[in-house]
């Protein structure tokens, strides 16, 4: 009867193979539905065997796509049957047909539990896959503890201790109350010495669960794990069936590494010692050898390695190492390599400060732009844009553009898109930018966006030098044969404009100007028609008084455009044709455009970040060139957990610092000078100044040298220290507050600059007559990694500079130890590291103090790591985003609220405040134009990537309300998200109240220094 | 984890299907579409990852091995090992060739349940179990000697070999 069961489910299947066309096949399928429906019904005459051929067919058909309704208690009911093979039956279908939220599921908590418990392995076996697959939250609070109990049972075999494990894993996803952290993490140390490398493999990945949810419960099997590590690197004890292709078990070693990787770091100098022995044994031991599955194996380790290394932050020259590996990878013939290679290289180029040595790889990244592999032409692209700076620019913009012209249709936007920015942050001059954006538009026009050509205009308008060049260009490309409409609009707009600055040259007079452009009008769309039209109204302006043939031709256009029934184009005709009729008057009414004020693009905002670096920059280089000294100030990462570390000098703002050594040493000199006329007129009088330029100007040369403790900021780690006698300074400083308060005040509005810092990712935080706090920011998924520029504008040092981050719960920080005192006129760099652990609106807050003199000015600034940092806009199509939205049914998933008080807005300017939150505006999903709708990842350490949309529904007769749904799969990501948009969408800030500086009590300088302390031991004696 | 492993044929046909988190029917059917379109595309001698944002959204990656006929493929997320994944298909293969001795396309449609047996003696909830193609083995001949007591599965003859084919 078996025998014929199943070949009833052969026969089946060979006949839906045999269908000749999907009609055919879903015939026979509901014909078979059909039966099996009927034989359910008059359950009493089924056999098991027949059950359980029935429930197979039942799964076939369902993995062809069809919907099975039914029967899903008859396999349920299977799992409680007494013999191994209808049982069997029973789990395998029931954890493919049902999932953890199905009512019958509960049905089969008691009968699964009771296998779990009971003494057959085999029917553990089963009951554990099936928890493990589809257990939900019911059965982790009724079945923890008996799998549990099997995972650490020393009686168990193997085969049941593994797969307890993993059902373990699902069941603490589910609720992870289920593990006692105390309790559990010496048990999870003892999993970890485990000798079996099935149970080892599964404990593993139990752990990563476990460490990533929590690293902090578990230091204690850190390092099992290295030593789990070492046995495999080692090949001890390993047993021959579990190394594969010569490696012992390359999944194992993969898994430890990744556990490895939730620890931020290791701190045992001999575990770490260990550890990176055995690095640099998978570094160095790994080669390229002819048997492929070997060969994937022993990378799948090195790149597991790699990662641990950059995670790890090792030396300058293991990562070096690392770079030149994945340079040779690169370059290899094997495809799967290759592709890594790329694709780690991107990584580490966030990771560490190893861009000059990537840089070297150049040549080899540029030829993978033409490697057949579609997914290598992308990793090469993203690390292109990724490694692209103000030296390479050039090369790479131009390798972009010649690329264009061949690039899979797929590619090309992007591709355009990545081009022009670059071409904007890193154009080492204006023309070379007019340039490639031209060429962008003629290789590309149609993946040029409005904003682009947008952005040259006006580049252009605002640089007076440049408007001839631009126009010159313009008027070279109307030459070609056929140009795309981008092109037409902008060099009719750039000629329109300057085409009177060409006008000597031959072929530009304003006669043949007006002639090649009115050529195109046939072949251009109506948008474009009155750009064209006002193209030749400023002709005719710049040619006054118009040569009569001229002005005839164009008031001829006019009149025949005058009863358009294009409303826009019709009232330009009209318009154009009585403003033409007053001649001279004319130069009046259509004078040139005046300069732009300084306006945000999506594209532009990313580009504009770093002009203003650039701009910084040449303002330190004039500074450091006109005062040569102090041009350098240290800082001090703070070693890491006590650690005994290497000291990291964060050299600062020395901009082309290719003789950094030959700087620092002059500088040493200049800055002793510094200190022998520390009588400088020029400095303002006060009673400490002296002393702290002395503390300042000796300290900065000594702790290039000597270790980091020598450095007075030592104490800076908390609370500042309050130290000193208070004394008849004291009473000096009490006399000047009220002066204080009205000196310093900061520059520029305070609210303003975190607003505009929201939306982008570089510029100035804070501004006051004596100090200027920049910040620069880089955001990876969930982590972001920000600079403060800390700048002294004086002459005089800044004494007690105390720079604390508060950090809301959400936000795990770091900041690197200031300096307390910055030298005139210098800049310090403190990098601040951002890991944010959960959704939420609330920000980071910076309390920066220091003194000037005997005041000391304090303030409290928010630090523009809000929400919208951890988004990563994402591009969805209509296929994508119709399922996800259906998918989210309601509240709390799905939040609609209408929205009053909106500052009015056009739907462009929405788009462009959208996608500077990171938010990618996703035009054409909604089909009513008046609406938008946006799609992002968000990224948090507990949520990890979660995709978040957003739909707004504007009313265009009245700008001020709206109708916003915000959808994600975490209810508080959607509640803090639609508050966070919120909050943008109705207050662009209008000054609000600047939080006033706080002129506080003065504190007594710095103790006139320790004598214990060698600085001043060497203060001293010079 | 691991999100999913499919089995489709060179003409997209599904010979082998399992989602580790919940995915209906018919998203299930949806995604094997969009993945087969891309694949059929994929020339030859390129990497065998493919980012999967677009078809399986955010956060995912897939591996692709193709035998014969037959694609394999792991859909999984960034805590994965790109060519850990790639070398998990190159097991499971093996395993199937240790079962059927020279495995081809029709082996994997008639024997419908056996390669249900050893995927889930290889990965569980989206991890890897048993990465040992012995132990597997032992594991999938307990069980089929079991199966055996009451029901006599014959496997069914073959034509062209998958690993060899």
């Amino acid at each position: 009867m078996a025998l014929s069961g199943m070949r009833g489910l052969s026969v089946f299947i060979s006949d839906v193979r045999n269908c000749r066309n999907k009609e055919q096949e879903r015939l026979r399928v509901d014909k078979e539905l059909g039966n099996i429906r009927t034989r359910f019904k008059n359950e009493k005459g089924l056999t098991p065997y027949e059950k359980k051929k029935y429930v197979w067919k039942m799964l076939y058909i369902y993995m062809l796509g069809y919907d099975v309704d039914f029967g899903h208690m008859e396999a349920v009911s299977l799992i409680s049957a007494p013999k191994y093979p209808e049982k069997q039956v029973g789990y395998i279908v029931t954890s493919c047909l049902l999932n953890e939220n199905h009512d019958f599921l509960r049905l089969a908590i008691n009968a699964v539990r009771n296998d779990i418990i009971g003494r057959n392995e085999t029917f553990q076996c089963l009951a554990l896959t099936l928890v493990g697959n589809i257990g939900g939250r019911e059965f982790a609070e009724s079945l923890a503890p008996d799998v549990q109990k099997l995972l650490i049972s020393s009686s168990c075999r193997p085969l049941v201790r593994k797969k307890a494990a993993l059902c373990l894993l699902r069941l603490f996803r589910k609720n992870s109350d289920i593990l006692n952290v105390d309790g559990w993490s010496d048990r999870m140390a003892q999993l970890l010495d485990e000798r079996d490398l099935g149970v080892l493999t599964s404990s593993v990945s139990l752990f990563v669960a476990l460490v990533s949810n929590n690293h902090e419960a578990y230091w204690n099997c850190l390092p099992k794990c290295v030593k789990v590590m070492e046995r495999l690197a080692r090949n001890q004890d390993i047993p021959q069936e579990y190394t594969y292709y010569g490696i012992p078990s390359p999944w194992l070693q993969v898994k430890t590494m990744r556990a490895l990787q939730y620890f931020p770091t290791v701190e045992d100098p001999t575990i770490r010692r260990a550890l990176f022995e055995v690095l640099q044994r998978i570094l160095m031991g790994t080669d390229v050898v002819k048997n492929v599955n070997k060969n994937n194996a022993s990378h799948a380790v090195l790149f597991e390695a790699l990662a641990l290394v950059m995670h790890l932050d090792s030396e300058k020259e293991m990562m070096s190492q690392c770079v030149a590996l994945l340079g040779k990878f690169i370059a290899v013939r094997e495809p799967n390599i290759r592709y890594l290679g790329l694709e780690n290289m991107t990584r580490m180029l966030m990771v560490t400060d190893v861009h000059e040595i990537i840089k070297r790889h150049q040549a080899q990244i540029i030829t993978s732009l033409k490697d057949p592999d579609i997914s290598i032409r992308r990793r090469s692209l993203d690390l292109l844009y990724g490694m692209c700076d103000v030296s390479n620019a050039k090369d790479i913009v131009e390798e972009l553009l010649q690329y264009l012209a061949t690039a899979d249709f797929a590619m090309r936007e992007e591709l355009a898109l990545k081009a022009a920015i670059l071409a904007e942050k890193f154009a080492p001059d204006l023309s070379w930018y007019v340039d490639v954006i031209l060429q962008l538009i003629d290789k590309a026009g149609d993946f040029v966006s409005d904003d682009i050509w947008f952005r040259v205009v006006q580049f252009v308008t605002n640089n007076e030098d440049l408007q001839p060049y631009a126009a010159l260009k313009a008027r070279e490309y109307l030459d070609k044969p056929a140009i795309h409409e981008t092109m037409v609009k902008v060099s009719a707009y750039l000629l329109g404009e300057y085409s009177h600055l060409l006008a000597r040259r031959p072929g530009c007079s304003p006669k043949e100007i007006f002639s090649i452009i009115h050529e195109k009008l046939p072949t251009v769309s109506t948008p474009t028609i009155p750009i064209l039209l006002t193209t030749y109204a400023k002709i005719l302006m710049h040619s006054q008084p118009a040569d009569p043939e001229l002005q005839n031709q164009i008031w001829a256009v006019y009149s025949k455009y005058e009863s358009c029934i294009d409303a826009e184009i019709q009232q330009r005709a009209v318009e154009y044709l009585a403003l033409s009729r007053k001649g001279e008057a004319l130069v009046d009414i259509l004078a040139e455009m005046p300069k732009f004020p300084e306006r945000e693009s999506s594209l532009i905002k990313k580009a504009e970040d770093t002009e203003a670096d650039t701009a910084e920059l040449s303002a330190i280089k004039l500074r450091t060139q006109q005062q040569t000294s102090n041009a350098l100030v240290l800082t001090d990462q703070r070693p890491a957990n006590g650690a005994p570390q290497v000291s990291q000098l964060g050299m600062v703002m020395v901009p082309s610092t290719s003789n950094v050594d030959q700087n620092t040493v002059d500088q040493r000199v200049t800055q002793s000078n510094g200190t022998l006329s520390a009588v400088d007129p020029q400095l303002p009088v006060q009673d400490h100044a002296p002393a702290g330029d002395i503390l300042g100007d000796l300290l900065s040369p000594l702790a290039i040298e000597g270790p980091p403790s020598v450095s007075p900021q030592s104490e800076l780690n908390g609370v500042p220290s309050y130290e000193g006698i208070p004394g008849a300074n004291d009473a000096l400083a009490l006399a000047h507050v009220g002066d204080q308060e009205s000196t310093v005040k900061p520059i520029g509005d305070i609210a303003e600059r975190f607003h505009a810092l929201c939306l982008k990712d570089s510029g100035v935080l804070y501004e006051d007559p004596y100090v200027q706090i920049g910040i620069k920011a880089e955001w990876r998924g969930h982590q972001g990694r920000m600079v403060l520029f800390l700048g002294n504008k004086n002459t005089a040092p800044l004494d007690s500079v105390q720079a604390i981050i508060l950090s809301p719960s959400h936000l795990k920080s770091d900041l690197s130890l200031v300096p307390e005192v910055i030298p005139p006129r210098a800049q310090v760099q403190c990098p601040l590291e951002v890991v944010n652990l959960r959704p939420s609106r609330d920000v980071a807050v910076l309390d920066f103090s220091y003194k000037f003199g005997t005041y000391l000015v304090n303030n409290k600034l928010r630090i523009p790591a809000v929400l919208s940092k951890f988004l990563q806009p994402v591009q969805v199509s209509a296929e994508e985003f119709f399922p996800q939205w259906r998918s989210l049914p309601g509240p709390p998933l799905k939040l609609q609220e209408v929205v009053r008080g909106v500052t009015p807005m056009s739907l462009g300017e929405m788009a462009n405040l959208f996608n500077s939150l990171r938010l990618m505006v996703c035009p054409g999903l909604d089909p009513n134009a008046c609406n938008l709708v946006a799609s992002s990842t968000f990224y948090s350490e507990n949520t990890r990537g979660m995709l978040c949309l957003v739909r707004v529904e504007t009313d265009p007769a009245d700008r001020t309300q709206l109708r916003m749904t915000v959808a994600s799969g975490d209810p508080t990501l959607t509640f803090e998200l639609k508050e966070f948009i919120k909050e943008h969408l109705v207050s662009i800030p209008t000054g609000g109240k600047p939080p006033a500086p706080v002129a506080q009590q003065p504190q007594p300088t710095n103790p006139p220094i320790a004598s214990s302390d060698p600085g001043a031991l060497l203060a001293g004696l010079l | 984890m691991i999100r999913a492993m499919i089995v489709i044929n060179n003409q997209g046909k599904p010979r082998l299907s399992k989602f580790y988190n919940y995915t209906p029917v018919d998203q299930q059917h949806q995604v094997i579409r969009s993945i087969y379109s891309v694949l059929c595309l994929q020339p030859e001698n390129v990497s065998n990852f493919i980012e999967g944002g677009s078809i399986l959204g955010p956060d995912s990656r897939l591996v692709y091995k193709l035998f014969a006929t037959l694609y394999f493929i792991f859909v999984f997320d960034s805590s994965e090992n790109e060519l850990a994944m790639f070398d998990l298909i190159q097991v499971y293969v093996e395993t199937l060739e240790k079962c059927f001795s020279n495995v081809c396309e029709l082996d994997i449609v008639l024997n419908y349940s056996k390669m249900h047996t050893i995927l889930d003696e290889m990965i569980l909830g989206g991890q890897v179990v048993e990465t040992n193609s012995e132990k597997v083995m032992q594991a999938v001949e307990e069980i089929s000697k079991l199966e055996k007591v009451t029901a006599a599965t014959k496997f069914i003859s073959k034509s062209t070999s998958l690993l060899w084919g």
